[in-house]
């Protein structure tokens, strides 16, 4: 059906306002671009409603003829994540109305990381993807090192050579593809693999653009980017945000979107199941021994996109569109513990979770909004984190399955007791100053959104992706005994045991894997994924 | 030594972008890297370049006749990658200084150790 408005309006938007306004004053050129996300979160709404009802948009740019022009798709995938990300941004612009750190140049950088993200969800072609993501890559290196203090530029160092080496992948992969088919359009593509004299041509440009897409993804054992751009010790909270928010995300869509492509040809689930699996129990386990708030969300982000990963990898309706209503979810809460720990580190002055006490009664909003987060990540019964996983649960087979999943359950409770500590306690800190108020409703309505994805969790996925699975069973009396347990559970072994095997883990803190380590573990991961891939087809 | 003369350009091209992971996996010099992760880039972007490259066609220029062109379109894109290539090398460099001026080594391993402090 013909679009009501062209789909790269929501793309060109951003970085020509951006452009165009850059003359403004600082405040002025503020309250444009926040205008104007408010603008793309009205598109963002009228594209997803007309994907939902109508099915989905296809665009092909510039009237050349089909698979020859770049085409954008806005489908049951990508527009709810556009809409994500949309009220994503204006969020955080509503949110640091006030912040000193934001200049013109950042503001800029900023709006056009929306767009470079925004055009990665609605891309379907893949050498577009490719430069999106480039796009994409450059920003965030510039948006880590902003501050330019402690070790922020060996941060944004590494992460954008460890990326690039990636992003070199899969350039030779899109080479290798176009070689072989003479197309780069998603859709031309699965429809020409599986014509192919040998399928077998197909493995070596799979494995190479996986890998890059696994490093995007922050997947076992390719994430050690991901803590130290998410956690950054001067990145702005509103990057970290929007980072662990959207930005991972992306890599999880392209990892559904490229598999997809290739699906007639190689199906490689069990092995990303599985390393989710890995990676969201590694993720976890780093989570615990870290002190640095920042940090203990940041290696927290890796163990849910393994959980994500496992969820949409699991072979059953349920669990995938669990998967994908977890990818919401995440975002969320996570960008609301991202943007409250900001304010917290501001106003406490130190980053370190045992100095920081009684959050709660120090400033109240902040510190719910920070509960309802933690709530919801934990899977804490009406709260949204519960509904998602108890979807991704019904995906599992046997009792391997189910205590995998009671694993995962524990080692992130048990992360989460640690950092809720903060809340609580006498305050240790000044007076807070007169603060800005859209901080705290910004707070509090995230903290609602989580709320209320638990309590309307059911009817929430069949109005954003469809499919009506009811989520009663994730109130049953079983749940909740199970929930209450894990969390007594985890609250003894942090007392008990956490806290008396500090040497141990100041020294899985302190062990950190130079770039050549990377480097080797990248090519292990593409010779390991060639391996499989070529034992299967 | 035959199977040297039936080398094409876009094996040579594959084997500079393996050329440039192993350098990127055995260098400690941060300079020596990021010279290799660049030549990875000029690697693969060699191979798309050559990618659907009948022998003995001309570059797609309006004069050339239809029949004699080679394939337009990587040309096309492979401009963007290389205008992508080098502002990420050049971005590299910068932060390389940035880091060597601060630690005081060009060593991955000796900057781990001085991090952190």
């Amino acid at each position: 059906m013909l679009p009501l408005l062209p789909l790269h309006i929501v793309v060109v938007i951003p970085v020509i306002a951006g452009a165009a306004g850059y003359f403004l004053p600082r405040n002025a050129y503020h309250r444009l671009l926040f205008l104007v996300n408010v603008g793309i979160v009205v598109a963002a709404i009228a594209i997803f409603a007309e994907v939902r009802w109508g099915g989905e948009i296809v665009q092909y740019m510039a009237e050349w003829p089909r698979w020859i022009a770049i085409k954008l798709v806005a489908d049951v995938y990508s527009a709810p994540l556009v809409l994500l990300t949309a009220v994503f941004f204006a969020g955080t612009f509503l949110f640091s109305t006030r912040a000193e750190y934001l200049d013109k140049t950042f503001l800029f950088l900023f709006v056009l990381l929306e767009s470079a993200l925004i055009g990665m969800f609605l891309s379907g072609d893949i050498f577009n993807i490719y430069v999106l993501v480039e796009l994409g890559m450059i920003i965030i290196a510039i948006l880590i090192m902003y501050k330019q203090d402690k070790q922020s530029v060996y941060d944004a160092m590494l992460y954008l050579m460890m990326n690039f080496i990636a992003m070199a992948f899969m350039l030779l992969g899109i080479g290798y593809l176009y070689r072989i088919t003479g197309v780069l359009d998603l859709a031309a593509l699965h429809e020409r693999l599986p014509l192919l004299d040998d399928p077998r041509a197909v493995i070596v440009p799979y494995a190479m653009i996986m890998t890059a897409i696994a490093v995007k993804a922050a997947l076992f054992p390719l994430f050690s980017w991901l803590p130290r751009a998410h956690g950054a010790p001067s990145a702005p909270a509103i990057v970290s945000a929007v980072l662990s928010g959207v930005q991972v995300k992306a890599g999880v869509y392209l990892l559904v979107r490229i598999s997809a492509t290739f699906s007639p040809v190689i199906d490689a689930a069990p092995f990303f199941m599985i390393l989710g699996f890995i990676t969201s129990v590694i993720g976890f386990l780093l989570a615990i021994a870290q002190k640095d708030i920042k940090l203990i969300l940041a290696y927290h982000t890796v163990s849910q996109v393994g959980l994500i990963v496992m969820g949409l990898h699991l072979g059953s309706d349920v669990a995938f569109w669990g998967g994908m209503y977890h990818i919401i979810n995440h975002a969320l809460f996570k960008g609301l513990l991202f943007l409250t720990a900001g304010i917290i580190i501001e106003q406490y002055g130190t980053r370190s979770y045992a100095e920081i006490r009684g959050v709660l009664r120090h400033m109240p909003a902040i510190g719910i909004g920070t509960l309802a987060g933690v709530l919801g990540i934990t899977g804490a019964p009406f709260f949204n984190g519960s509904i998602s996983k108890y979807f991704i649960q019904q995906g599992l087979q046997g009792d391997l399955g189910g205590l995998g999943m009671l694993l995962i359950n524990f080692g992130t409770t048990l992360s989460f007791v640690k950092y809720s500590l903060i809340l609580f306690g006498k305050p240790n800190a000044p007076k807070p100053l007169t603060r800005d108020p859209w901080v705290a409703v910004i707070s509090l309505l995230f903290g609602l959104a989580c709320l209320a994805g638990g309590v309307l969790g059911g009817p929430t996925v069949a109005l954003v992706y469809g499919p009506q699975y009811s989520a009663a069973g994730a109130l049953g009396a079983q749940k909740l005994l199970t929930f209450f347990l894990t969390l007594a559970v985890a609250v003894a072994t942090y007392f008990f045991v956490v806290k008396r095997i500090g040497g141990f883990l100041t020294m899985i803190r302190n062990f950190k894997f130079s770039f050549n380590q990377i480097t080797v573990f990248m090519t292990l991961f593409f010779v390991g994924l060639l391996g499989y891939a070529w034992w299967f087809v | 030594m035959a199977f040297i003369n039936q080398l094409q350009i876009s094996d040579l091209a594959v084997g500079l972008f393996f050329l440039g992971l192993y350098g990127a996996m055995s260098q400690r010099n941060i300079i020596k890297t990021i010279m290799s992760v660049g030549i990875m880039d000029i690697g693969a972007i060699t191979f798309f370049m050559m990618a659907n490259y009948p022998e003995g066609a001309k570059p797609p220029i309006s004069s050339t006749p239809v029949e004699y062109m080679a394939d337009p379109v990587p040309q096309a894109l492979m401009i963007t990658a290389i205008v992508i290539g080098v502002s990420v090398i050049a971005m590299c460099l910068a932060m390389y200084m940035r880091v060597a001026y601060r630690y005081g080594t060009a060593d991955w391993k000796i900057l781990i150790r001085r991090l952190e402090k």
